[in-house]
């Protein structure tokens, strides 16, 4: 069964900006699927639709088999959402919002407390403290709580790390991959490419259209160029300088390294290449092949559209 | 029902944490009522006149120490002459005359008539009437005093408008629309910010995708609202009757239940007018322009509604404040009951039904 | 030459220290990554070293002017720029980039002919007359940086750039970075996206109020023995 089906979806705002555009895809039970993309992609449009604020202009949309337009009631029950601002109430404490989003569901916290126990463990010494003075991970850990109170079937997270620290992040996703494991089925999106790696299936997202869906590690296998990195000296000089090489190739400094993409047979473009530099009297080292990431393949993508 | 009940919770400790809120609110209705009631007022004090008295005899001496005595009026010259009269209106700022005819103890007691002439200084036509009619107590005083018998000898008549309020006390007059006022602040104004702030933080959305009713939703932001407004109201009654001797004729249990109905009303609007906007500051702004304003200007409160244009008149109908003001004065001056006012607890009862039907729709409306 | 040394900066709020007993230096053209958790101290530290806040002891130059007697010359040597408020959504591109080169200061006729030079070079000339709402998240940021730089500051403090900005934008940021610091403007910056600590020349790391790490991500890399900055801070901040 598919936890959400969506086809041909379209959403204009005040008949003239086009937030989605045919976006069509699902998302099975149990999967963590995951919306990556940047910011104004219509990540949040999509958000909105499935948990009902916000209604289609066309297309079709259903959430755990009842369609979004007219079954929002049941839905809004089985379903639990995290907005990508924090919206819960900034002046009572913890545990007054979590008492106060469980009793709106009709539920009570112990009912549901194993589910959300991991995560609560760690709220439980801010408990007395107002969820408006809290810090950004545990903002979202207790916007979580919150989501998870009623135990839902389906989970949307939008953009539940954004802003928040690297280290907090990590936690966050594996929180997540805790909550597949009591098979409920997670729909999250992300501006961090580098966490689509943490879903079963990703689909890229940029201006209100879906440019690809997989696998993330299908996704890096499909990267058609070959990707290099070099250490230079000076990175900008020889970013100025690799103006004049004309084999088509995209390059971006990294640190005190260049990461160089080139899209032919790579045996002839590096020799090609490593002549240049010394025709240019660059000094290099390291002239080694890396792994593309989430982030390589969907500048591939988009560019070649 | 345990959802009702926590959103209420909720509710009351927003309220309760946002303490500078509190204190302004619960403030503000004794702050108005005390500024009214001791600076803004249309009682004059000590005006200035000058009289005239062509007859100087026993009784228009009487007359004389009686218009000084009393804390109205100061006589500041006895001009000789009419010419000299028109020369106090010009230079010593007076805002009466008054010339007392000759032989006056003579015509009041042989002919039973007597004219004495007034002149006011009309450019401040409030003030003229004002002082007109005090003169005209101090007159008929003067009369019942030494003529009780001889009543035909009255030379003016006791006017209707000072039937309840004999001395002009302004502070009967603005006491109902203080109430009205500090009502709309509390709840309309508060019902409408908070609203509009669930919002623009998102817990609006929070609320409105859980399964809970719509209508628990609006009544818990209601009840609390007017309840803090219940109390403002109360300590503004207290505060009238205890520092200014504000009568209540009518039924204080129906007093309150009046003012529950124009609560109603008011926190009725605060929720259409949410349902409008998006943020706190565009609900602040509709409510000032089009709820406050209105109170102020076109309930009778502070200017007389008959001497408007007849588009304005019109357009007070459909201001609550206009109907409770009228309501609330009958109650507390004249002490009218249900079946004297029950048409204007009807309109402000009808009011809030239209308007809280359209925020139960206009509430989960999607884009 | 440094652009900035701070030496044994402490800030307390009544008893609970924020930023405790920090000491770095930052070289002149340098990209400098500042990072650490959230509530780690960063925002404290900008802001002191901004002029915003005074320090509860300790002392910093910046841009060559001490912090508690000479804040008010810091402030019309350093651009800021953060990832919350950049511009007016409501004005023109070309509105806000003349209301921020008034606020510094910059002669009427010097700002026009800046404000189009940058606008060329951003390729958003066509555009400056159009509202800043109307204009894509990433050429906001890159219109909020070249803002920033209009009244030539000799260091400029980014906090959070590139938060939610589309990749591809991303990386012409940091080109736009890597080019102004290529002319000897110090760049000061926090980011959550640990590929972009590596692009820094050197980077620091604060976890409760204390500077755990400075050094180029390389150095520090090989020193602390993993293979990339990411996997270095979790190891920092965890510990």
């Amino acid at each position: 069964m598919k936890a959400i089906e969506i086809e041909n979806l379209n959403k204009i705002y005040n008949n003239r900006v086009q937030a989605l555009s045919d976006v069509s895809f699902y998302v099975s039970e149990g999967e963590v699927f995951g919306l990556v993309g940047p910011d104004g992609g219509g990540k949040s449009t999509i958000f909105n639709i499935l948990a009902t604020l916000l209604l289609p202009t066309s297309g079709q949309a259903s959430v755990l088999s009842r369609d979004v337009v007219n079954d929002a009631k049941i839905i809004r029950q089985l379903i639990g959402y995290l907005p990508g601002v924090f919206s819960l109430y900034p002046d009572l404490t913890v545990e007054e919002n979590l008492i106060f989003f469980a009793t709106m569901y009709k539920s009570r916290i112990k009912d549901n407390l194993p589910l959300i126990r991991p995560i609560w463990k760690q709220l439980v010494p801010f408990k007395d403290r107002r969820a408006g003075k809290l810090s950004g991970g545990m903002k979202q850990k207790l916007a979580l709580c919150c989501a998870l109170i009623h135990k839902p079937a389906l989970l949307l997270l939008d953009e539940p790390t954004t802003g928040v620290d690297p280290v907090s992040r990590a936690e966050f996703w594996d929180i997540l991959t805790n909550i597949q494991k009591q098979g409920i089925t997670v729909l999250v999106s992300t501006p961090y490419m580098d966490e689509a790696t943490r879903c079963d299936r990703i689909a890229l997202i940029q201006e209100g259209k879906i440019i690809k869906i997989d696998t993330p590690t299908n996704i890096m296998e499909a990267y058609r160029g070959f990707l290099y990195t070099i250490k230079v000296e000076n990175v900008f000089s020889v970013m100025e300088k690799l103006k004049e090489f004309d084999f088509p190739c995209n390059y971006y400094p990294y640190g005190q390294e260049l990461h160089i993409a080139f899209y032919e047979a790579p045996e002839i473009v590096l020799q090609k290449f490593c002549s240049f530099l010394r025709e240019q009297n660059i000094k290099f080292e390291e002239l080694s092949p890396i792994q593309p990431t989430i982030e390589d393949c969907f500048i591939e993508l988009v560019k070649l559209k | 029902m345990r959802e009702l009940l926590m959103i209420l919770r909720k509710e009351f400790i927003h309220i309760w944490r946002d303490r500078i809120t509190l204190l302004l609110v619960l403030a503000l209705p004794i702050v108005l009522v005390l500024f009214f009631g001791f600076t803004i007022s249309t009682e004059i004090k000590n005006a200035k006149i000058s009289v005239l008295d062509l007859s100087n005899d026993s009784k228009s001496k009487i007359l004389l120490n009686k218009i000084a005595a009393s804390n109205y009026f100061q006589i500041v010259s006895y001009p000789n002459s009419e010419s000299e009269i028109d020369f106090d209106f010009k230079n010593k700022n007076i805002k009466l005359a008054i010339i007392i005819p000759s032989n006056f103890e003579n015509k009041l007691e042989v002919e039973k008539k007597a004219t004495i002439q007034v002149i006011s200084d009309v450019s401040d036509i409030n003030v003229a009437s004002v002082l007109n009619s005090y003169f005209r107590v101090i007159i008929n005083d003067f009369l019942n005093e030494n003529y009780v018998t001889n009543s035909e000898a009255a030379t003016f008549e006791v006017i209707t408008q000072m039937l309840y309020n004999p001395e002009m006390k302004s502070v009967y007059m603005f006491v109902p629309g203080i109430i009205a006022l500090i009502m709309i602040i509390v709840t309309a104004l508060m019902t409408s910010i908070t609203l509009a702030r669930e919002k623009e933080t998102g817990s609006m959305r929070m609320l409105l995708i859980t399964p809970v009713k719509k209508v628990y939703i609006i009544i818990g932001k209601i009840i609390p609202y007017m309840l803090l407004s219940f109390i403002c109201t109360l300590l503004i009654i207290i505060i009238s009757v205890w520092v200014f001797n504000m009568p209540v004729e009518g039924n204080l249990a129906f007093l309150l239940f009046l003012c529950f109905v124009f609560m109603l009303t008011s926190a009725s609007f605060g929720m259409i007018i949410s349902a409008l906007v998006r943020t706190q500051l565009d609900a602040m702004m509709v409510t000032m322009m089009g709820l406050f304003l209105p109170t102020v200007l076109l309930s009778g409160f502070l200017f007389p509604l008959d001497n408007m244009p007849q588009l304005f008149q019109a357009l007070a109908h459909f201001f609550p404040a206009k109907w409770f003001i009228i309501a609330i004065k009958d109650v507390m001056i004249k002490g009218s009951g249900f079946m004297e006012i029950w048409k204007y607890l009807l309109i402000l009862f009808i009011m809030a039904c239209i308007l809280i039907t359209i925020s139960l729709i206009r509430i989960d409306k999607k884009e | 030459m440094y652009s900035i040394v701070v030496e044994n900066l402490i800030k307390k709020y009544n008893h609970f220290v924020a930023v405790d007993n920090i000491s770095f230096k930052v070289k002149r053209g340098e990209i400098f990554g500042f990072l650490g958790a959230n509530g780690a101290g960063k925002t404290t530290t900008i802001k002191m070293l901004c002029g915003l806040l005074q320090p509860t002891s300790g002392n910093a130059t910046v841009a060559g002017y001490d912090l508690k007697k000479d804040y008010k010359s810091i402030k019309k040597n350093i651009g800021y720029m953060s990832q919350r408020f950049s511009l007016y959504e409501d004005l023109t591109l070309y509105e806000n980039m003349q209301l921020f080169g008034t606020v510094y200061g910059i002669p009427r006729k010097i700002l026009k002919e800046r404000i189009y030079e940058s606008l060329d070079s951003l390729q958003m000339t066509e555009k400056a007359n159009s509202l800043v709402y109307s204009i894509p998240l990433g050429w906001k940021q890159k219109l909020a940086f070249a803002t920033a730089m209009l009244h030539h500051p000799q260091i400029v403090f980014l906090d959070e750039p590139t938060s939610g900005v589309d990749p591809i934008v991303r990386r012409e940021f940091w080109n736009m970075l890597y080019e102004t610091a290529n002319k000897g403007v110090t760049i000061f910056v926090t980011t959550h996206y640990m590929d972009e600590a590596e692009y820094c020349e050197k980077i620091s790391m604060m976890s409760d109020g204390q500077l755990k790490l400075i050094g180029t991500p390389s150095e520090l890399k090989s020193k602390m023995n993993v293979d990339s900055i990411a996997e270095l801070f979790q190891k920092i901040v965890n510990r």
